[in-house]
């Protein structure tokens, strides 16, 4: 196996370590935050940017050790931000939806919510 | 090979026929008819080699390991049998050409009477016993389909079932009497069998195969107390009828009898039964035919008595008697199939076949009365027809028959009345609808009718003619060679000439024809007056109510031994199978122990304890929650399966762990698609819980328990081992020098078992297929009709951004437009992925199903965020058509291999060079992964979609009861 450049290792390992900070943090926010709503970004958040980190450390570690672009890991950059917002979006939809169901009093009413005559 | 020849030729012309379209009733007609008389001058020619008892034998090898062998044999009997075959075949096409309406479907009938004929000569030239049987059941199926060509009308149904079931369990009778007479010859050849009759005659199994060799041929030939299914076919088309009813299908019976006859004749039971079920359905067809009305369904009655003399003359067991039998078969064939076409003549012309409201039809239609009229004399038995001459040899045979006194005198007497009874019903036939005052209500004003419809009646009617007057000339050499194998080699004496003086057949004959004539003016005179319209006595005696109301109480019983022994309850289906699993699986590892093995421990990490123990967690909360929150199971379900996922990438199987998350994801959505349809837990209980039922569930809580663990201690067991020396080792050698692929999954799947993978992408489609037939029937119960509460949220007319999917057509608006404009980049985003899948499978983690797998999932996602009207209006994805193109190029690179002379997919890589890309390494497996491909997809889509357009479904709810449906009707 060749060796690598130290700021190639360095890079990568620091890539490494932030993901894993950002997935702590997410998790911690996740116990303490005190509604749905709230406790709803952490996640998202940290599964963005912790992926996006593991990522790019494997396209920059392999395409250094195979010493060609390995670019495909991208697709799981772009897949992630795609689908997060996505997911986020449509649970944050059904908590409002249940929540209006339940009549609670805080609630925003829907859009456009008339009557048709 | 003449015979192989003749016996494909119908089949072939069926399937030319079956291609040609539907409505070209000429060309069919001639395609049809030059077959069958092409079979017909091909037979008639091979008359010399068979005429001086010469037999033609054909063997063609089909199965040499087991012995099978098909066997073709044509004597003289058979030659005649094939030679009616064809030429009647032949005046049938020609005659259905003009009578079938240019709205009917053609195509099918000339398929059909092709294949029936096939299969009638299939049986007429069997030289091998099982070989017959084999296609005298054909015949009984394709006459099913003839008999129900006009399927949308009920008679046509019910005549055609009828008939079927009644042939079809003479048939499997045949079966078992021909498997009996093979065990007691030593030999299912028919030359042995015909060979050893005295052998037979003696064994102590002779009652049990001749019972059910006659039964077969008894439902068969129609006879008492057979009968009931042939008038019930009349509801097939005439030429059919004509076809069916004269030369073929009913006179197959008969046909064996004969075929037979040297072999199982010449004993008490032969006579007992075959002449007693004979003279039975002489008396009895010849009785009823007198009071029908139908022009159809007296030629019916009178063809199952005529069948009826038929059977009688084989039964007594006299040669002469056979060989009168023979020339019976001969002069009603004729006689009865230019009747059956005369009839059909008279119906097309003028709309009805009551004979009550034909009158006169003389004039409007001279030549065809004419023709009716001596077809009827032949049927009669009147001097001069050929059915004349015959019937005199059946009144010699009654006369000089001898037997128990009480016997002798019966016979002629039965023989005579029922000749009086052929009189008048024939009488009833001829004289009645064509002469008299022309009948002036007539649904239409008849005429003559066309010149070529005509024909094939007039060649048939001048045939009878011809027998008639010059028999000795005409018919006597077939006769003899027809004759000759049935009485065993040796021919009696007998005479063919039209006088023989004035003795006591010739009296019966006279008497026979003057009672006609009277009894004819006596019915005449009631039915004129409103009485006699149905046939007194036997009215009770009806064989067909029996049969039915015996088929009644057989689907009552199987009903209720299903009731007794089935079940339609989830739970006790799934107890049984879990605790049989159980029991097996405990009787097999009995005297087994269970010990594990001594292979090496990897060290448990922490981590990996950690992720067991969630997915534990998981399989047992979704094990909890599944009564009642059924969501949050599938939720938890989900959660295991990702463990098993992430397990198989812990212990390095990235290809499994890819497969596990897609499958994963399809199965999750199909779950949750099913979710809608089942209903509502009601969670309180509102009876107490008894003791009984804690008993149940401790019941159920065992078994659980013991499957469960009993499959995680044998796998324990099984992964403690060393792997055993199998064909693995094998694949792991040769995937790469030989596959060209590094993953050996892969290269086994579309290389070294691909003939296995063509087989499971067959049966995938065919499964997605099936689904999706089953699901076009759905019906919900009606408690889950109504929408789901959360859709019902809002009132109907309410707009609000909270689309209502059941009417929305678009579901990317209000709430939902934003994550559907993201979504929609998901797409291509997604195809990519699975192009890169399908590219490296056959090196890396990926392949064919994986990648259909991730499109399907891409899919599916555009139709939850846009909704399927949406998606479908934009995206023309036609599953259907993906899994044929699949299949198809599964199947075409198979072939290719073929075509350059390796076994069938045998995978060749190509190394291509690529502008811009470079070396490329292109197996041909590539082109079958992407059949496996295209297949995973269409199957997918097509079996998930099925399921999720109940929803956009209008469901009826079932009506309570008839009457609250008529009066919302009339609201």
């Amino acid at each position: 196996m060749n060796q690598l450049p130290l700021w190639v290792e360095a890079a990568v390992a620091a890539l490494l370590v932030l993901s894993g900070l950002f997935v702590v943090i997410s998790a911690f926010g996740f116990l303490r935050l005190p509604d749905f709503f709230l406790r709803m970004h952490p996640p998202a958040l940290a599964y963005t940017f912790g992926s996006w980190c593991v990522t790019l450390a494997s396209i920059l570690y392999f395409s250094m050790i195979e010493s060609q672009l390995v670019l495909h890991p991208w697709l799981i950059i772009i897949t992630l931000s795609i689908t997060v917002p996505v997911t986020t979006l449509l649970l944050a939809r059904v908590a409002l939806f249940r929540r209006r169901a339940a009549g609670a009093a805080d609630t925003p009413p829907p859009l456009t919510l008339r009557r048709d005559s | 090979m003449p015979l192989a020849a003749l016996l494909l030729l119908p089949f072939l012309g069926s399937v030319l026929t079956a291609l040609l379209p539907t409505r070209a009733r000429s060309e069919l007609a001639a395609c049809a008819g030059f077959v069958s008389a092409g079979a017909a001058v091909w037979v008639i020619s091979l008359f010399p080699r068979v005429r001086d008892g010469g037999v033609i034998r054909e063997t063609i090898s089909w199965v040499p390991s087991l012995g099978l062998d098909l066997v073709l044999r044509l004597d003289g009997f058979a030659w005649m049998f094939a030679v009616l075959i064809t030429v009647i075949g032949a005046l049938v096409c020609l005659y259905a050409r003009y009578y079938m309406s240019p709205e009917d479907p053609v195509a099918r009938l000339y398929a059909f009477l092709l294949a029936f004929m096939g299969a009638m000569l299939g049986v007429v030239l069997s030289g091998n016993l099982v070989q017959l049987v084999v296609f005298w059941e054909l015949t009984s199926l394709v006459s099913f389909l003839l008999i129900g060509y006009w399927h949308h009308r009920v008679d046509a149904q019910r005549g055609a079932r009828m008939a079927l079931t009644v042939t079809g369990a003479g048939g499997l009778a045949l079966l078992g009497g021909v498997l009996l007479l093979g065990h007691i010859v030593g030999s299912y050849e028919l030359d042995v069998a015909l060979a050893s009759g005295d052998r037979v005659r003696a064994h102590p199994l002779y009652p049990a195969a001749l019972v059910l060799i006659l039964l077969g041929a008894l439902t068969k030939s129609a006879q008492f107390p057979f009968h009931f299914w042939l008038p019930r076919a009349m509801a097939a088309p005439t030429p059919v009828s004509a076809y069916l009813h004269s030369a073929t299908m009913v006179k197959a019976g008969v046909f064996l009898l004969a075929r037979l006859w040297p072999v199982l004749s010449g004993t008490e039971l032969w006579f007992w039964i075959v002449s007693g079920a004979g003279m039975t359905t002489l008396l009895l067809g010849a009785y009823i035919a007198m009071f029908q009305h139908d022009l159809k369904r007296v030629l019916a009655y009178s063809t199952i008595s005529h069948l009826g003399l038929i059977t009688l003359l084989f039964g007594l067991n006299s040669s002469l008697a056979a060989v009168a039998g023979v020339f019976h078969i001969m002069n009603h064939a004729t006689f009865k199939a230019s009747l059956f076409m005369a009839a059909g003549v008279v119906d097309h012309e003028t709309g009805t076949r009551d004979i009550r409201r034909l009158n006169g039809l003389i004039r409007s239609m001279p030549r065809t009365g004419a023709l009716a009229l001596v077809a009827s004399g032949a049927m009669a038995g009147v001097p001069l027809l050929n059915g004349f001459l015959s019937k005199e040899m059946f009144f010699a045979e009654t006369m000089f028959f001898s037997a128990h006194p009480s016997v002798e005198v019966m016979l002629p007497v039965v023989a005579t009345i029922a000749a009086i009874f052929a009189v008048v019903y024939s009488l009833r036939f001829g004289y009645d609808i064509f002469f008299g005052p022309p009948s002036t209500d007539l649904p239409r004003q008849p005429e003559e009718a066309p010149r070529w419809m005509r024909t094939p009646i007039e060649l048939l009617v001048l045939s009878c003619l011809i027998v008639g007057v010059a028999p000795t000339i005409s018919i006597g050499p077939s006769l003899a060679a027809a004759a000759r194998p049935v009485v065993g080699g040796t021919l009696p004496e007998y005479s063919l000439a039209i006088w023989h003086g004035f003795n006591p057949p010739f009296v019966m004959s006279l008497v026979a024809i003057a009672g006609g004539v009277l009894g004819y003016l006596w019915l005449r005179k009631h039915q004129e007056q409103g009485r006699l319209q149905d046939a007194p006595f036997v009215g009770r005696l009806n064989a067909r109510r029996l049969f039915e109301s015996a088929l009644l109480g057989l689907t009552r019983l199987s009903r209720r031994v299903l009731r007794l022994a089935g079940t339609r309850r989830l739970q006790t289906q799934m107890f049984t199978i879990i605790a049989v699993a159980l029991l097996l699986a405990l009787l097999a590892a009995r005297g087994v122990p269970l010990e594990w093995g001594d292979r090496d421990r990897l060290p448990a990490s922490p981590a990996f304890v950690l992720l067991w123990v969630i997915g534990a967690v998981c399989a047992v909360g979704a094990a909890v929650m599944a009564k009642f929150h059924r969501l949050i199971a599938i939720t938890l379900m989900g959660g295991a399966g990702l463990v098993t996922c992430l397990t198989f990438m812990w212990f390095s199987a990235p290809d499994l762990a890819l497969t596990q998350i897609v499958v994963e994801i399809i199965t999750t959505i199909l779950l949750l698609l099913g979710l809608r349809w089942l209903p509502m837990r009601i969670e309180g209980i509102s009876r107490p819980v008894t003791a009984r039922d804690r008993m149940r569930r401790g019941r159920d809580l065992l078994l659980a328990i013991g499957a469960g663990s009993g499959l995680a201690a044998l796998s324990y067991a099984m992964l403690t081992r060393p792997a055993p020396h199998s064909i693995s080792p094998f694949f792991l050698s040769r995937a790469l020098p030989e596959g060209g692929g590094a993953n050996v999954v892969n290269v086994m799947l579309v290389d070294f078992r691909a003939f296995d993978t063509l087989g499971e992408i067959t049966v995938l489609g065919a499964v997605a297929l099936t689904v999706y037939a089953l699901l076009r029937r759905f019906r919900p119960p009606p408690e889950s009709i109504e929408q789901p509460h959360q859709q019902r949220a809002f009132p109907a007319d309410v707009v609000t951004d909270l689309v209502k999917p059941r009417t929305a057509e678009d579901a990317a608006r209000g709430y939902m437009m934003v994550p559907a404009v993201i979504a929609r980049l998901l797409l291509p985003v997604s195809v990519l992925v699975a192009a890169h899948f399908l590219l490296r499978g056959h090196n890396e983690p990926g392949g064919g199903f994986v990648a259909g797998l991730v499109v399907a999932i891409a899919m599916l996602m555009q139709y939850m965020v846009s909704g399927a009207l949406w998606l479908e209006a934009r995206a023309r994805l036609r599953p259907v058509r993906w899994i044929a193109v699949g299949l198809l190029l599964g199947a075409i690179t198979g072939l290719g291999a073929l075509a350059v002379g390796y076994p069938f997919l045998t995978t060749h890589t190509a190394h291509v060079r690529l502008p811009l890309v470079g070396e490329v390494h292109l197996p041909s497996a590539t082109f079958f992964d992407l059949g496996v491909f295209a297949v995973v997809v269409g199957a997918t889509l097509l079996t998930l979609t099925a399921l999720a357009h109940q929803s956009l479904r209008a469901h009826r709810r079932p009506t309570q009861s008839p009457a609250s449906s008529t009066s919302e009707g009339t609201s």
